[in-house]
């Protein structure tokens, strides 16, 4: 007790940040969470919503089921990923797009506005440590959102439904990683804003600008494309396809990591602006530079139980073994119909197969106005000295070109790998009543449990108080 | 222990300051050497209205320093210069006669801000509870803080429904269990009737003797004569004088004046 008063002796060089606590951080950052009501009443929120989608992906994979149960065919059409996973989640998506910003930004905004951020900066934490301890509350805030979607996961298996662990991790990895994104812009924007509204304005502004960008741009050409590619949105559509993409992954850690070093430049209030800008500037440059570096990367994995982002297996194995490279020439401007189908049907599958391809868009414009518009259409397969053109969109017919280029024959068709699809008629009405009273009761009771004051001190603290007057 | 608290220079005797008759005696002492912390022509501009001009004064060790001045003289600007939690445009602060840059400021000096309600939906325990693990105070240690400031009869509340009064007790509970040898604090009797001034003054007292240095940003007068060994007079920001209220009436000729009458006299 003497000895901690008696500092004033001490030499400036002599004091050091070092190794403080982390543990009360972060049971401080989690209280703050479970105790304000923002978390609360999303979570309350999002039930309903995410109970109904449920209920309605439900109800319409049961109306296709009818038929998919008389004929084996129809049946292998039907994914619980397409038909469930993805609209239900698709609730939690827009949940997170709109309220879950205001938890985020509670995050730190609740302690800038109150000034008890200026008690925190002064505590033995350096700023990247406080900021990560806060991107570890906005992580234990998604998980906290993430139960309703979670628990309809659990009322489909109850229901009977099927779910296929890599399919069903995989799209709650896309999830996480979009949380985390909107979590990192929000804690960055509150540290940027001088209040939690202006953060709020900010982060929205990323989140349905990416909305926007969806609506208004996506599909067109040139720089319009490009702007496209960078909606927030874009990181959950290819998880939605069943693609584990490792390039997007490192992106998007690199875009958060960014994000919450911005957020932690900006923390400190005794630098002055100018410096706050050039950190800034640097750490943007890193992050650029970062993903420049991860587009490298062109590792996809394809966790699809019907392997429909994949050749059949024995060509994917086949096509894994030419060795020249394979040069595609494809004369349709972007925007084609018939250009989306190319590449989600052939040209995403052979990137992710053949070691060696290069595919180049020659048709930038539409036949209307393209001046060699006879060749519009075609697509031109270069394998070594031998070259073939197709107009065709299928991999039925390609496949087969590709192989009577390289000079080898079609392989036959593996034994039993094709997908029984999961046809599943049932009825939603338990889900409804979970979903709209069930976890909202379970959700108000733990609201009423992280109010209570903390047993053990509680307890001593009542003893002391009460023997004193007495 | 980590942190400041495993900076003890061993080499060096730390001596016991018992009264505060010891620590008036020891600090003129320590003036003629180095004064704990030296701060020096600070000044800070916000677009084209001087905040602080050239504000230059030191604080001895075991003192408690009041910075004195009313509504808008500038102290909270200077009290957060100091704190490095406000980017000054000239000037620097020494710690015993060594630059302690802004960025490490924190590591010698906490700062108590004015109107700041930490915390709010949680329980004061909660709010004591984590400052205390964070410094790894023993149970009694935080016991015995929140008996000296009386913040037992509302441990159970959350910080939102505290009244004013009590909510300046729980700030000035965690600058207690903070380890810095320098505490600055803004307007810490604001809120306080003459009683519970009184009581809190015994509570800073003890604090000095176990040790501490504070420096309180007071803007009612009498309150400051009855707290402060020292005193910085500031108005608009410029220091009008520093020195005890002896050196100040002998500056000013005002031979029995109280601080009133000698902070008039030189504003």
């Amino acid at each position: 007790m003497e000895t901690w008063r008696t500092y004033f002796l001490r030499s400036p060089e002599k004091f050091h940040v070092q190794s403080a606590p982390l543990r009360p951080l972060l049971v401080k950052e989690l209280w703050e969470i479970l105790g304000g009501q923002a978390l609360w009443i999303m979570l309350l929120l999002m039930c309903p919503l995410i109970g109904y989608s449920f209920f309605q992906a439900t109800a319409l994979y049961g109306e296709a089921s009818v038929a998919g149960l008389q004929s084996a065919v129809l049946a292998s059409g039907l994914s619980p990923l397409d038909g469930v996973l993805v609209p239900t989640f698709g609730a939690f998506y827009v949940a997170v797009t709109l309220l879950f910003p205001f938890v985020a930004i509670r995050v730190l905004g609740q302690e800038k506005e109150s000034g008890a951020l200026r008690l925190l900066v002064q505590l033995p934490y350096r700023s990247p440590t406080l900021i990560a301890a806060k991107l570890a509350a906005v992580l234990t805030a998604w998980v906290f959102a993430g139960i309703p979607a979670l628990s309809a996961l659990v009322m489909w298996e109850l229901l009977g439904g099927h779910l296929s662990a890599p399919e069903t991790v995989n799209l709650v990895c896309g999830h996480l990683l979009y949380g985390l994104l909107v979590g990192a812009i929000a804690l960055f924007a509150a540290s940027v804003a001088e209040s939690a509204a202006t953060a709020a304005i900010v982060t929205l502004a990323f989140t349905i600008g990416s909305w926007v960008l969806d609506f208004t741009v996506a599909g067109q050409p040139g720089l319009l494309a490009w702007i496209a590619s960078l909606s927030l949105t874009q990181v959950l559509h290819t998880f939605e396809q069943g693609l584990l993409p490792a390039g997007l992954v490192a992106g998007v850690c690199a875009v958060v990591f960014g994000f919450a070093a911005l957020a932690a430049v900006w923390l400190p209030p005794g630098v002055r602006h100018r410096n706050k800008v050039i950190r800034s500037i640097v750490c943007v440059f890193a992050v650029a530079l970062a993903l420049g570096l991860v587009t490298q990367i062109r590792l996809t994995f394809d966790v699809t139980e019907d392997r429909r982002n994949s050749f059949p297996l024995a060509d994917q194995q086949l096509l894994a073994t030419l060795p020249q490279p394979l040069v595609v020439t494809v004369h349709l401007a972007p925007e084609d119909p018939r250009y989306a189908d190319l590449q989600r049907n052939v040209l995403s599958k052979l990137e992710r197969t053949v070691p060696k391809v290069s595919i180049r868009l020659a048709g930038r414009q539409s036949p209307a106005t393209d001046a060699g518009g006879d060749r519009y259409g075609e697509v031109e397969y270069g394998y070594g000295a031998h070259s073939d053109i197709s107009r065709s969109t299928s991999p039925r017919e390609i496949l087969p070109l590709l192989y009577g280029l390289a000079g080898v024959s079609s392989p036959a068709p593996a034994p039993g790998s094709d997908y029984p699809g999961y046809p599943l008629v049932a009825g939603g009405g338990a889900a409804l009543f979970w979903f709209f009273f069930g976890l909202p009761l379970w959700i108000a009771l733990a609201w009423w449990w992280s109010r209570r004051l903390p047993k053990p001190i509680a307890a001593r603290l009542s003893r002391r108080f009460d023997h004193e007057h007495n | 222990m980590d942190g400041v608290l495993l900076m003890v220079s061993p080499d060096r005797p730390i001596p016991r300051i018992s009264t505060p008759a010891m620590i008036a005696a020891s600090t003129s002492e320590q003036a003629r050497d180095l004064p704990l912390l030296r701060v020096d022509s600070i000044s800070k501009r916000y677009a084209d209205q001087t905040i602080l001009s050239d504000v230059a004064f030191d604080v001895l060790a075991g003192e408690i320093l009041g910075i004195i001045g009313p509504n808008g003289a500038g102290k909270t600007t200077l009290l957060e210069a100091v704190a490095g939690q406000q980017p000054v445009d000239k000037g620097h602060v020494r710690w015993q006669g060594n630059p302690l840059p802004p960025s490490r400021r924190r590591e010698a000096i906490f700062y108590l801000p004015d109107g700041v309600r930490p915390y709010e939906e949680q329980p004061v325990t909660r709010v004591l509870t984590f400052f205390a693990d964070v410094y790894r105070r023993a149970t009694c240690e935080v016991e015995d803080v929140i008996e000296s400031v009386g913040l037992t009869p509302v441990l159970h509340k959350r910080v939102y429904a505290l009244s004013k009064g009590y909510s300046r007790r729980l700030m000035l509970a965690l600058g207690l269990l903070t380890p810095h040898p320098l505490l600055l604090m803004d307007e810490p009797f604001d809120g306080f009737d003459l009683r519970q001034i009184r009581a809190i003054v015994d509570v800073l007292r003890r604090d000095t003797i176990e040790g501490r240095t504070l420096v309180l940003a007071v803007h009612q007068l009498s309150d400051a004569e009855r707290v402060c060994d020292r005193f910085v007079l500031l108005a608009d920001g410029r220091v009008r004088g520093v020195g005890t209220l002896n050196d100040l009436r002998a500056k000013t000729g005002i031979a029995d004046g109280n601080l009133e009458d000698i902070f008039l006299a030189l504003t």
